[in-house]
């Protein structure tokens, strides 16, 4: 196993994952027994699972990371904001009821928060979620305002006979974002059989249901008829989609180039991909369903389907690990670009190689192998 | 537009699962001998033909039309009714629907307009020298294990060897390789030529799935070119050809 398969999740079997330790920094803060301001969202662990420890976020600031890109923050601004981020914490999932009303909420609700002990920092980070810095036991936690409840929200949390993904699903089609889907998963507020779910498997729950929901539909669409690259970088992460006719197939290729987090002296390269329903989970982990939700929320609404291959090439410059939404944003910044056309697949391979720098991500994929060396049966039928 | 029809529901079944395998829509022919499709798939690499026989029915009642189906909705109602189960099939041409009925439901399933389901391709002539017939279920499990080493496999024919004609299946992964070939006793060489083409298994898993069913199937090859599998289900009342595009080998 290699560390950008596993992306701190210590599958090496050590303590602690050696390459996140090295963020385990420490800063300047003066650390309060209690905390009086918004929190924004909730945060429930993986670790232990499934006796987790639960809590809020809790920072004058939002935990809405498009509104981080729409505000030009650079990846140090966003670990400053998130090392301010109090990450409260109680086991045997204490305080729910506050907890599931501040999820409910679609703006940060006032509370009044006690700890046991003075808040402690330690920046932790994860490839699946954004990092945070400070963390305090809670004692005592109390929501000042009621909670401001989408109708769309309350809908779907009321009705214990609708099924998670039938409610996500639901949320999507009324304009709920996929991060509000997540902290209303994960506390546990949705679906027949509620349970509190760890942050970090709601992500990617969220992401493969939505795009598998649409990909469904993706697969019933006559199929694009030209060529496209759509490419956006953004904090150390290329994305470049290659739209091609066909079938809908989905194929990405993630390239950790020399020296970058995960990886060592060569680059690192991770493929995967899917023809229909997707079974197992990916190699590639979060980043493929966050970037497949991004492909599958273009076509959706265009009524086309295709063959789409994604490479994500991760540089050094991406010195903190942030969370899979840096491939869900850029992905939609991606295909928010008007994209390049291109008159055949070797064009496109070779446009992609350019914006790359070199060519052997070529080799990794196979759906343009397919495109070159299969055959179409129209060679050899009339129509 | 008129069909009044019976049928076991295993029968039926079988019939839109192999379609199913390639297509998930397509323009079904109906005539007073029965039902007939012809499809190629949204990839253009695979081809599948049915025929589904008056005589497959318990009663059967038509006069010729087309019709648009939506496969795949089919495939999902059909699951429901036992083997021995009848569905009765009945076209409403006002309501541009297609009824259903078994066990006490009635499903009513929009008709798609045929305008908007892909062209038909010609009726395939194309000349594949060598021709087999293998047990369906032999061929099925040598397409599954070569699943394990390789995402293409080449099939053909050598009548090189001394021991008589082989019909070989061979695929190559990039460590590792799987060969298994099948002699004169336990194939029928009707015209032993040598042949070679390579071919996706992705597709072949999912013709192999219908054909692995049929207790004999005819495959016809060629060297780099499509190969044939022609086979029958519900006791020869049901015909089916599939046709596939071979890959070029990696140069």
């Amino acid at each position: 196993m290699h560390c950008a398969e596993c992306k701190g999740k210590g599958l090496c079997g050590l303590e602690k994952c050696p390459i996140l330790s090295r963020f385990y920094a420490k800063a300047p803060f003066s650390f309060k027994k209690e905390y009086h301001g918004n929190s924004p969202s909730v945060f429930i662990g993986s670790y232990g699972y499934p006796d987790v420890v639960t809590g809020p976020l809790l920072i004058d600031d939002n935990d809405h990371p498009p509104d981080w890109i729409n505000g030009q923050y650079s990846i140090e601004d966003i670990v400053a904001v998130r090392s301010r981020t109090i990450r409260g914490r109680s086991k045997e999932i204490g305080h729910i009821t506050e907890l599931q009303e501040i999820a409910l909420s679609s703006k940060p609700l006032p509370v009044d928060v006690d700890f046991t002990k003075p808040i402690s920092f330690r920046l932790t980070f994860d490839g699946i979620m954004a990092p945070v810095g400070l963390s305090g036991e809670l004692k005592d936690l109390q929501v000042l305002e009621n909670a401001h409840v989408a109708r769309a929200v309350d809908k779907v949390t009321s009705d214990t006979d609708l099924k998670a993904v039938e409610a996500l699903d639901y949320l999507y089609g009324s304009g709920i974002d996929t991060y509000k889907m997540t902290s209303l998963l994960s506390s546990g507020l949705l679906g027949k059989r509620r349970r509190v779910t760890p942050t970090r498997w709601a992500i990617t729950a969220v992401d493969d249901m939505i795009s598998k929901k649409l990909a469904v539909s993706i697969r019933k669409n006559s199929s694009t008829d030209t060529i496209s690259i759509f490419s956006h970088e953004l904090y150390g992460n290329l994305i470049i989609f290659i739209l091609i006719p066909g079938e809908w197939k989905f194929e990405m290729i993630e390239i950790w180039s020399r020296n970058s987090l995960w990886n060592g002296e060569n680059d690192f390269i991770v493929a995967d991909r899917e023809r229909g329903i997707k079974k197992n989970y990916s190699p590639i982990t979060g980043a493929y369903y966050s970037a497949r939700l991004a492909v599958t929320e273009y076509l959706s609404p265009r009524h086309i389907s295709g063959t789409v291959i994604v490479i994500r090439r991760i540089s050094s410059e991406y010195w903190a690990p942030l969370g899979t939404w840096v491939i869900r944003e850029v992905s939609r910044l991606a295909m928010k670009k008007m994209p390049v056309t291109c008159e055949n697949v070797k064009q496109a391979e070779e446009i992609v190689s350019s914006i790359l720098g070199y060519d052997d991500w070529r080799i990794h994929s196979q759906y343009l192998s397919d495109l070159t060396r299969q055959k179409k049966i129209t060679d050899f039928i009339g129509f | 537009m008129m069909l009044k029809a019976i049928i076991d529901a295993d029968i039926l079944r079988e019939t839109i699962e192999a379609i199913a395998a390639l297509v998930s829509e397509c323009r079904l022919h109906i005539e007073n001998d029965g039902f007939s499709m012809l499809a190629v798939d949204t990839a253009n690499v695979a081809m599948v033909k049915a025929v589904l026989q008056k005589t497959a029915f318990q009663s059967y009642e038509a006069e010729s039309c087309e019709i648009g189906v939506d496969i795949t909705k089919l495939r999902n109602i059909l699951g429901t009714p036992g083997k021995t189960d009848q569905v009765k099939i009945e076209l409403d041409e006002t309501r541009h629907k297609l009824e259903l009925s078994f066990m006490g439901y009635k499903y009513s399933v929009a008709l798609l307009d045929t305008n908007t389901i892909r062209k038909e391709p010609n009726e395939p002539n194309i000349e594949l020298p060598a021709k087999i017939i293998v047990p369906g279920m032999e061929l099925n499990n040598a397409i599954k294990a070569s699943m394990l080493i390789s995402d293409k496999i080449a099939l053909g024919v050598d009548t090189q060897e001394k021991n008589g004609p082989f019909f070989f299946m061979h695929a190559d992964g990039d460590t590792d390789q799987i060969n298994k070939t099948f002699g004169p006793t336990e194939v029928q060489f009707v015209n032993p030529v040598d042949s070679r083409s390579l071919f996706s298994i992705d597709y072949l898993k999912d013709m192999g799935k219908i054909f692995g069913k049929s207790a004999s199937v005819e495959v016809h090859l060629g060297t780099d070119h499509p190969v044939k599998f022609i086979f029958d289900m519900s006791n020869g009342n049901a015909h089916f050809i599939y046709l596939l595009a071979p890959r070029i080998e990696a140069d």
